[in-house]
């Protein structure tokens, strides 16, 4: 008796795993998204070579640094092997042009890189960086997840003299000691720029709200701080009557948007801490049934999708944060190998996206 | 070395001891023996500072000075290990971390010194001569060898009173044998032991002393050589031989129409490890068989085994001349198997659910359509069985924990009733329930008879069992050690069964 | 005398407590309306009250399968993940067909929630322990499927997200749809009636032959039906499948809806009426504090202080 009814229990389970088996399967196999019916396959026109922004990086605050403060010797760039570490899966389009920008430079100038992915888990970058100095990584590019938490690293990695440079995010430390340089966004400046846009889309007058980023991110309050400041600055007229935040994210943005057109139906301009939320509140507007042009929009990050936003009338601008660190990097790394002066901090410079240039430049954005 | 006398442990409702006298003396094993509810576990807790004793009564003394344990904490920091039935050990450490966990042997730097460790376990083991690699988790061990594991650690914490609660419901033949080894080596060495159990040729074989505990008292204390079983029984189940009066105390009107028909049940050498052995039996429509026999003796297991809620390795159950297939419960419900469980409360009612959905609960299948409940069905099988059960409700709707306990175990029965069973097995009917209610059940159970059911009956009321059951199949250890037909339904019978050894000696 | 005058004084005060935990949250939510029609602006307009009706579509129907889970004295801590899956799964299948799509998205969601329900009702997991893992698996099995947010252009799914039948959304009527026949299965069906017994005593359900590793299947796969649902709707309403941070924190918002209902979490018992009155209680506080610019902080703490009411009031429950 017992056996059987064991049998018939083992094989329930067996086949309740083969069905869950086969329908991953089937789900793999036999997709076929919107694109694929379309048959229109847009060629991947990615690349590290976009951006006018390129390698016009600007050293601010002025302090340098030099191979002999740092320690080591010279080398010669095209035999070395860098590595990459970058923080977070390629699953947004910023990481993904980031990562793309560093191979498709690495390429270009003919040099080893090796890459490495820490998949949002801080333990794994750190171990991921030890991995790649172990693999003979003679120069190192890091995207850090954190800004703490470095030390035991850097020091392995002062030990055997290893120039880095940190992209988009800084690490905690001393330049110049613990890592070479800093290549970077000013996030302050990109939401200056941002209000530049909404004053003049909105000509100066009118109620604006803004859709804040993630709280407790260092993005959303230096966002915040710079477009607030020149909006006091330049424009007295405009005035800020909603904050609330969107995430970053998409849904979010929207709904919080559609509460703000049902409760300040009067609202002049939307100022949208990146394109995610900007689309999500243009979503919000359609809905509405509002026209394109009837609330300014303005955003923050420079994705294809966001420029489509302009191209289409939704969106009056989009402040580029550019992710296309690979030129900088490198040309930092060359002029530091050769024993040139680089800077300590450097701002990358951020595009921007209006009317006048959307349609043009749509293939540049990422 | 630890007594109490005196001592009362009072519960809202409940005096759960009642000036209770117990004293643990050095190098004695002493027996604390008692049925369910007499206040073993009650004593266990206050000896061991799980519970308070009632203040102002009584007092304990612990090693020739007065003592109040506060917490178990202080109690085993004076000496007192207690040993459980589940050990209560981490499994997924290995045997050395649990023998020394929270005392383990530092190194420098303060780091557990592994070494050392782990040959002070394996000598403290192999003193009880229990041989097994020590930096194997707990857990891969048997059960037998874990509770040695736990009688270790007791013992080399510098225990000077160590209390076993049946220690060898879950050991092996051969695991007790060195259980008992051990117990023998602490009574050399000047330990108190108290030793709980069910079992009495552990008690003759291995104790000294007992004490027999029962509705909060302790009738008995003595030595336990030159005691008589008989006595050691009747001492237990509160009645004296021959003192049961055997009419009129029940509602049971005693002697059933019962046919020559082919068993209703039967059921044939029903085996579950640490619970029956070979147990078989046979009940007739309209006959309601007893099963007699000491706390721990396999009835319970013996009515779940039958009702498929309980696994077993081997045995067939046959209702009405078809197989069932067993450690199925809705096998054997489909089958005409009906069981009212021991503990009402937990295993029986649904105390959120009001009467009504209550009584439907198993019939529910047969009482829809497409999956849809028939409404007015229930209805009118409700109210039948509130009628015919005089189930006293504020309604249909009200929720069955609401309910007295009487009330409730009506409830049950118009829950299995509905389902028109062949046989319903009863666990404990009337335990805890008002005297109305009691005769009123109990009126019910010949009623049912009557009609033609199959009843088993389960019961440590003496005369309940002897008065409504034509015959009682008397059990012990797991195993049917006699059967009582007709004249032989007696109490004197009944206490001699249980006293006299069994054939197949200790499981 | 004096203690029976007590006495009858902690009865009533009993039953005005139990009236509080049964229709609290409906007193909750009229209140919420008489303050946003009194100082709201524009809040009393049928547009307003669409917006809110749709927002809080998506995270109804995740919490009516919630309240199964928990009716049972279990919870599903994957319908977020669901969610992304079935977003994914969307945009994977639309070219087949918007109807295909969502069959296949609802198809993952009932495998996600079978083999959720397997684990808990054959491996005996416990149900915390089980969709934990299927939480995390899932979101990755999505993230695999469609690593990154994509737009979906198709016009069937846009119509879904914003098209109305007599100025009602889709979204609600088939939210509405949703909880009315949840409501009846846990009313009228057998099935209902087993899930609430084996929720408040599982021995005593097992005793009493129920099919309890059935049920148990059942209402998993239910609750991961329900979250793929909800994870279309989602999309449809975004107009874009986003793997990364749709569904993150729905298993909160569900949960939070339920108890703050009157569903206790001890099992038992599921309103299906209270996880409405619940969803749309924690949707109208979000909007009143949004709409009043508050900052965002407070939502965060005003959903707690709910929670912590309800989980009190559970408490209570629990020790009656």
């Amino acid at each position: 008796m017992k056996p059987i009814s064991s049998l018939r229990r083992t094989s329930a389970r067996a086949l309740l795993a083969t069905g869950l088996i086969t329908s991953l399967a089937l789900v793999s196999g036999c997709a076929k998204s919107e694109d694929d019916a379309a048959a229109d396959k847009k060629p991947a026109a990615q690349g590290g070579s976009g951006g006018a922004a390129a390698a016009s990086g600007t050293g601010a605050g002025g302090r340098t640094c030099t191979l002999d403060a740092f320690g080591g010797k010279k080398l010669d760039l095209k035999n070395a092997t860098v590595g990459f570490s970058q923080s977070e899966k390629e699953a947004n389009p910023f990481r993904i042009a980031e990562t793309a920008s560093l191979k498709a430079e690495a390429e270009k100038r003919g040099i080893k890189l090796l890459t490495a992915n820490g998949q949002s888990q801080f333990s794994k970058q750190i171990s991921d960086v030890q991995d790649l100095i172990a693999k003979g990584a003679d120069l190192l590019v890091i995207a850090p997840l954190n800004s703490d938490g470095w030390q035991p690293v850097l020091s392995s990695a002062r030990a055997r003299h290893i120039p880095i440079v940190t992209v988009d995010r800084k690490i905690n430390g001393t330049a110049c000691k613990d890592y070479v340089s800093f290549i970077g966004s000013d996030f302050v400046e990109q939401g200056r720029r941002a209000a530049d846009r909404m004053i003049e889309a909105t000509g100066g007058k009118g109620e604006l709200a803004i859709l804040l980023g993630a709280a407790g991110n260092n993005v959303t309050t230096e966002r915040t701080k710079g477009f607030e400041q020149r909006i006091e600055e330049k424009a007295p007229g405009l005035k800020v009557v909603f904050q609330q935040t969107g995430e970053f994210s998409r849904e979010k943005g929207q709904s919080v948007t559609e509460q703000l057109i049902q409760s300040k139906p009067g609202i002049d301009g939307i100022y949208a801490e990146n394109d995610e939320m900007g689309l999500g509140a243009v979503n919000a507007l359609k809905g509405a049934g509002k026209q394109p042009g009837d609330v300014k929009i303005v955003t923050v990050d420079g994705t294809r999708s966001a420029v489509q936003g302009i191209v289409d009338g939704w969106i009056d601008g989009v402040i580029e944060s550019n992710p296309r660190f690979g030129p900088l990097a490198f040309q930092t790394l060359d002029a530091f190998t050769k024993g040139q002066k680089v800077p300590q901090d450097i701002v990358i410079k951020d595009s921007a996206y209006t009317k006048d240039n959307a349609k043009a430049d749509l293939a540049k954005a990422y | 070395m630890l007594s109490v006398t005196g001592i009362s442990k009072t519960f809202p409702g409940v005096r759960a001891l009642d000036g209770v006298d117990f004293t643990a003396r050095a190098g004695e094993v002493h027996a604390l023996i008692g049925e369910n509810g007499a206040g073993k576990s009650t004593l266990i807790k206050v000896l061991t500072g799980v519970y308070r004793p009632d203040p102002g009564e009584g007092t304990m003394t612990y090693d020739g000075a007065e003592a109040a344990f506060a917490t178990p904490l202080e109690a085993q920091h004076a000496g007192i290990s207690t040993i459980y039935q589940e050990v209560n050990l981490v499994p997924l450490m290995s045997v050395a971390r649990n023998l020394f966990l929270g005392r383990e042997p530092r190194g420098r730097l303060g780091l557990i010194d592994f070494r050392r460790m782990h040959r002070a376990a394996d000598e403290a083991l192999r003193e009880l001569g229990v041989r097994v690699d020590v930096r194997r988790p707990l857990r891969e061990l048997g059960v037998g060898a874990q509770q040695m594991v736990a009688l270790a650690r007791a013992v080399s914490v510098d225990a000077r009173v160590v209390i076993m609660d049946e220690p060898t419901s879950s050991l092996e033949p051969r695991e007790v044998r060195t259980l008992f080894g051990v117990i023998r080596m602490l009574r050399e060495r000047g330990i108190a032991v108290v030793y709980v159990s069910h079992r009495l040729e552990e008690l003759y074989e291995i104790c000294d002393a007992v004490t027999v505990l029962r509705d909060g008292r302790a009738v008995h204390t003595g030595p336990m050589a030159g005691l008589d079983r008989l006595r050691l029984v009747s001492l237990m189940l509160g009645r004296e031989a021959g003192e049961v009066r055997e009419e009129g105390r029940t509602e049971f009107t005693g002697g059933h129409q019962v046919t020559d028909a082919e068993p209703v049940l039967s059921a044939r050498k029903l085996t579950a490890r640490h619970h029956l052995r070979e147990v078989g039996l046979d009940v007739r429509p309209g006959e309601v068989v007893g099963l007699g026999g000491l706390l721990g003796s396999g009835r319970s297991g013996t009515a779940k085994a039958i009702a498929g809620a309980l696994p077993l390795d081997s045995g067939t159950v046959v209702v009405a001349g078809a197989p069932v297939r067993t450690g199925s419960t809705p096998a054997a419900i489909r089958a005409g198997i009906s069981l009212l469980p021991e503990d009402r409360k937990a295993e029986g009612i649904v105390p959120g659910l009001s009467v009504r959905e209550n009584i439907a609960l198993a019939a529910l299948p047969r009482l829809s359509r497409f999956g849809l409940v028939d409404e007015a069905r229930i209805d009118r099988i409700v109210d039948t069985f509130i009628q015919r059960l005089r189930i006293k409700a504020a309604g249909p709707h009200q929720k069955v924990g609401e309910l007295s306990g009487g009330n409730q175990q009506k409830v049950l029965l118009a829950r299995w009733l509905a389902m028109h069973p062949k046989v319903l097995l009863l666990d404990e009917p009337t335990r805890g329930i008002d005297v109305g209610a009691k005769a009123e059940v109990q009126r019910l159970i010949d009623e049912l008879a009557a009609d033609g059911l199959g009843v088993l009956l389960i019961s440590s009321d003496m005369e309940e069992l002897i008065e409504g059951a034509d015959r009682i199949v008397v059990l012990k250890d797991g195993a049917v050690v006699e059967e009582l037909t007709g004249e032989a339904v007696t109490a004197d019978r009944l206490m001699r069964a249980i006293a006299t050894a069994p054939v197949g000696g200790p499981a | 005398m004096t203690q029976l005058t007590l006495g009858r004084v902690t009865a009533d005060r009993d039953r005005l407590r139990r009236l509080l935990q049964d229709y609290g949250v409906y007193l909750g939510v009229a209140v919420l309306l008489l303050v946003n029609v009194a100082f709201t602006p524009h809040f009393l307009s049928a547009e307003n009250f669409r917006t809110q009706a749709v927002q809080v579509a998506p995270v109804l129907i995740v919490a009516l399968g919630m309240a199964l889970a928990i009716g049972t004295e279990g919870v599903d801590l994957s319908v977020g993940s669901v969610m992304a899956l079935a977003t994914s799964l969307v945009s994977l299948y639309l070219g087949y067909g918007p109807w295909i799509a969502l069959l296949v998205a609802v198809a993952g969601g009932l495998v996600v929630g079978l083999a959720n329900g397997s684990l808990i009702a054959f491996v005996g997991v416990q149900p915390i322990v089980a969709t934990l893992a299927l939480m995390v698996a899932g979101r990755g099995l999505a993230l695999v499927l469609l690593p990154q947010l994509k737009q979906v252009h198709d016009p069937g799914m846009a119509a879904l997200g914003s098209g109305a039948v007599l100025g009602v959304p889709y979204l609600v009527l088939i939210a509405a749809g949703l909880a009315l026949l949840t409501a009846f299965v846990v009313r009228r069906t057998t099935f209902g009636r087993q899930l609430l017994a084996l929720g408040d005593s599982r021995p005593a359900a097992r005793l009493a032959g129920l099919p309890v590793r059935r049920v148990l299947i059942l209402v998993y796969a239910a609750s991961g039906a329900f979250a793929a649902v909800a994870g279309v709707l989602a999309t449809a309403r975004l107009t874009a499948s986003d793997p990364t941070s749709l569904g993150t924190l729905m298993e909160l918002s569900a949960i939070t809806a339920v108890v703050v209902g009157g569903t206790p979490l001890s099992g038992g018992r599921v309103r299906i009426g209270g996880t409405v009155a619940g969803a749309v209680l924690i949707q109208l506080l979000t909007a009143t504090l949004i709409k009043h610019d508050l900052p965002p902080s407070w939502t965060q703490i005003a959903q707690a202080v709910v929670i912590v009411l309800a989980v009190y009031a559970a408490r209570e429950r629990g020790k009656r």
